[in-house]
């Protein structure tokens, strides 16, 4: 976070996948440590682009000397936030859960609000872009699912995140299958929106409040004995970077402690010799893109190393494209250009490999890919059922 | 991930690094690299300095004080070193031409002439001398790139400029990926009736394909064409480090990003493990060998304080000769600052010396006495320390299965 410890080598401005496409913004070096200098809590926050970044932590990631220009910009996007009125796009993305959880109760109405030409104006209208299908909300969310599967000593309280709960619930009853058949106690505990997309729009104390009320609820599982698993990449950024961090929620520490990411505690499983799995052969050719809040979480890819043990799986490592949407980011319609731009260069990099299948840990990258390229995208975990013969039928 | 246990663990993601990785990964062994961020690859200029002190870097090499690590490798794993080295980038898509008999020269962004070894083919056909007429291609608007430096200093040398629409080096680059935009440059630069002898372009070509375009370029315009180095962000730089890191993951290396490396694990003259932080648990990875190629101020393997010098990783004792005082020259562009020295020292099996640790083996910037500046021999040694550095590194782990 030092911006005093930047020594302006540009390494970071290269790998913003924004700075490459608009010429409006102006990179991670100039938006983070540069402008920080001429930054004063007495003034108002005055640079509204800091909105064009899209928190991807690309440039954190590169930067040789520990600077974090990402963070940099996401407490000028906090401040800014918080001294500007709210536009009508940001608050509703923000309040994303809301809007979502409306969604899934009324899905069939709001499916076909979203995808008619009078739906896609009024979206249009209030800024959001309408590109790519706007996602489907389903009928029947994770929350209404079953609970205890299977009794075992290891007790898992799964955090499904947003994505997954309101669009694509069944890969949630998967990844409970996969748990389970690893001999897991698995709960669904009482959960709300990570807080992220209230993050990415500026919004902080939208972001602390969703936080607090899940930090409550996981803090209370991990005291009852459980383990925290994670599958959607950037809920379990947010919740062990920014929970303890720009959040400053009081669990957050010890919530990150005990959080893990799906494929990371399979491997943990493996490894204390508690699971051993049987992977079955899937013959197949995948492209493997790896979401940014992967990268950002420094566990390495640990969904890589559980498919690298499944046989006639062919799999290629994409880690070096953003496909562009960076949840709410694309949507909005003055990001459009920017999130296709980007989103091409990762689709074409693909459709050169002749891949049948997209995979990536985050359901947002997964729509993306998918509805540039017409690739059919997978969640690892999905892979892995098939491998181990896991459906949804009982 | 706390029981994760590899062969060899790599630290630093630099030419030394990468390239050892790839060299044990290619012998069968499992290996990781950790790094804290991009290699000072990145910002270089993507020329390979072997040697600069002499027209023929190996002579060069014979020349170097006694004490250089050059001397620690033998001509044979030199000349392996720099064939590996192009049979590697020529798998990759980004050949490089040039021998280990005979430096080049490629034009500097001052106009000047950069003495290296090895050169990106996109800078092949750079003039070997003030004779050839130029015309530079330049773009609108682009901040690291002027050519009123060259023009004022070759004779027969023009420019002109192009609007790409975008002025960052990193956006230019990625627009010539884009077939349309390829065209659109194409006519217009053919609409210049250029009768120079060569066609000059700041190193923007392209990302993946840069030498394909600037081959391209050659052909449709029927002369040289050739690439200039700019100062940082440099795409021959990236494209350099990009590929190093494609080949050894090709070879089935895993990286792991933005690891820094904070602490060790070890047992009597051997290290167990390394550790970093990581917003939960912190991170650790046992090996059963290390490389270290953290490189040297820039790359972050050393820091320097008010009173000394230290090495960030294992807290190897640091050589550094004579003190403070001694480390700076009064001469700001001087090519002798003592500082230039310091570094690790190793023995013949690249382990340490002075200390007790038996598997870790240094290549690279990291290793004193290199005075890389002034003996102009970057990436050239870390290559050539890289294979004796893998090289020791496989007889160590499979003496010790
Ligand atoms: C501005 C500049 C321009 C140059 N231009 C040229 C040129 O044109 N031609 C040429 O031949 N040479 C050039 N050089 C020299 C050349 O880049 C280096 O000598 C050589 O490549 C060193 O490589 P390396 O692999 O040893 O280390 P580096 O490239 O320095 O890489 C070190 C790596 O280690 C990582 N690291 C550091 N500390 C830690 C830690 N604690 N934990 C984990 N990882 C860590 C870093 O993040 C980095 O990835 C240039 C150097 C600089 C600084
Ligand atoms: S923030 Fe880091 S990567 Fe960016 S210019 Fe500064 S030192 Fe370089
Ligand atoms: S977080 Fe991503 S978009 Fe934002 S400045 Fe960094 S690299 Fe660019
Ligand atoms: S949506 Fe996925 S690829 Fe895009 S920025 Fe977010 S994590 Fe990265």
């Amino acid at each position: 976070m030092n911006y005093e410890h930047c020594i302006r080598c540009t390494i970071c401005v290269e790998n913003c996948p924004v700075f490459r496409v608009n010429p409006d913004f102006p990179g991670p070096k100039q938006a983070g440590p540069d402008a920080q200098r001429f930054r004063s809590e007495k003034e108002k926050a005055q640079d509204e682009w800091v909105f064009l970044c899209s928190q991807c932590k690309r440039c954190e990631m590169a930067c040789p000397c520990g600077v974090e220009p990402a963070q940099i910009i996401l407490r000028e996007q906090q401040r800014y936030g918080k001294e500007h009125p709210q536009t009508a796009t940001h608050l509703l993305f923000a309040n994303n859960y809301y809007l979502s959880a409306l969604g899934s109760l009324t899905a069939p109405l709001a499916n076909k609000f979203a995808s008619t030409e009078t739906g896609k104006n009024i979206l249009r209208k209030i800024g959001i872009s309408t590109y790519i299908p706007f996602p489907k909300f389903s009928f029947r969310t994770m929350r209404q699912g079953k609970k205890n599967l299977n009794k075992g000593t290891k007790k898992v309280a799964f955090f499904y995140g947003c994505f997954i709960n309101f669009y694509r619930p069944d890969i949630g009853r998967k990844i409970v299958r996969l748990l389970a058949a690893m001999n897991v106690d698995v709960v669904l505990p009482p959960q709300w929106c990570c807080g992220l997309p209230a993050l990415g729009n500026g919004n902080l104390a939208l972001a602390k409040y969703f936080a607090q009320k899940n930090a409550s609820s996981l803090s209370d599982y991990i005291d009852a004995g459980y383990d925290i698993v994670y599958a959607c990449t950037s809920c379990g950024l947010c919740i062990l970077h920014d929970y303890p961090g720009i959040m400053e929620i009081p669990q957050g520490k010890k919530i990150a402690e005990s959080s893990y990411n799906l494929h990371e505690y399979i491997i943990k499983l493996i490894n204390e010799g508690y699971a051993k799995p049987e992977f079955g052969k899937v013959r197949r050719k995948i492209a493997y893109h790896i979401p940014c809040h992967l990268r950002a979480l420094k566990i390495g890819y640990p969904a890589q190393k559980l498919m690298a043990t499944i046989p006639g799986l062919e799999c290629e490592i994409f880690d070096d494209t953003c496909c562009g949407l960076s949840g709410s980011y694309g949507f909005k319609e003055n990001n459009e250009f920017t999130a296709i731009q980007i989103g091409n260069r990762a689709v074409s990099l693909i459709k050169k490999t002749g891949a049948k299948n997209i995979v990536a840990d985050c359901g947002s990258c997964r729509m993306q890919l998918e509805g540039l390229s017409g690739i059919t995208a997978l969640d690892p975990a999905e892979i892995l059922c098939e491998s181990l013969n896991i459906t949804n039928q009982k | 991930m706390s029981v994760t246990e590899y062969d060899v663990v790599i630290i630093g993601a630099g030419a030394a690094g990468l390239t050892t990785g790839a060299l044990l990964a290619e012998r069968g062994f499992n290996v990781a690299l950790v790094t804290t961020g991009e290699p000072t690859a990145c910002l270089s200029t993507g020329c390979i300095d072997v040697c600069s002190c002499d027209e023929n870097p190996l002579t060069g090499i014979k020349n170097l004080p006694p004490e250089h690590p050059f001397h620690l490798v033998d001509e044979k794993t030199i000349r392996q070193s720099l064939n590996y080295f192009q049979t590697v980038m020529m798998d990759m898509g980004m050949p490089y031409a040039g021998s280990i008999e005979k430096n080049r020269s490629v034009v500097s962004a001052l106009g000047t002439f950069k003495t290296s070894c090895l050169v990106p083919s996109t800078m092949e056909a750079a003039p070997q001398n003030n004779t050839d007429s130029i015309h530079i291609v330049t773009f609108k608007g682009i901040k690291d790139f002027y050519p009123g430096y060259i023009v004022s200093r070759r004779k027969n040398t023009n420019f002109s400029v192009f609007d790409a629409g975008v002025y960052s080096i990193m956006s230019i680059a990625s627009r010539f990926e884009d077939k349309n935009f390829f065209e659109r440059f194409i006519i217009w630069m053919d609409k210049l009736r250029i009768d120079e002898d060569k066609i000059a372009l700041p190193a923007v070509a392209g990302l993946e394909s840069a030498s394909e375009i600037v081959n391209s370029i050659a052909v449709l315009m029927g002369k040289p064409v050739f690439e200039i180095p700019t100062i940082p962000p440099s795409m021959p730089g990236r494209r350099l480090f990009n590929a190093l890191k494609k080949y050894f993951r090709k070879k089935g290396g895993a990286i792991y990003w933005a690891w820094p490396v904070v602490g060790t694990e070890k047992t009597g003259k051997l290290i167990e493990a390394v550790t970093t932080h990581s917003e939960g648990r912190p991170n650790s990875i046992n090996a059963r060998a290390f490389i270290l190629g953290t490189g040297s101020f820039v790359g972050g393997g050393l820091t320097a304080t008010r009173q000394d010098i230290t090495e960030n990783v294992f807290n190897l004792p640091v050589h550094i000769s004579g003190p403070r005082e001694t480390w700076f020259d009064n001469d700001y562009f001087s090519l002798n600052h003592g500082i230039g020295r310091a570094g690790i020292i190793v023995d013949s099996s690249m382990r340490p010396a002075d200390s007790p640790w038996n598997n870790i083996f240094l290549c690279g910037g990291i290793l004193a006495e290199t005075e890389i500046l002034k003996n102009g021999c970057g990436h050239g040694l870390a290559l050539a320390t890289a294979h004796a550095a893998a090289q020791s590194c496989a007889e160590y782990l499979s003496h010790e299965l």
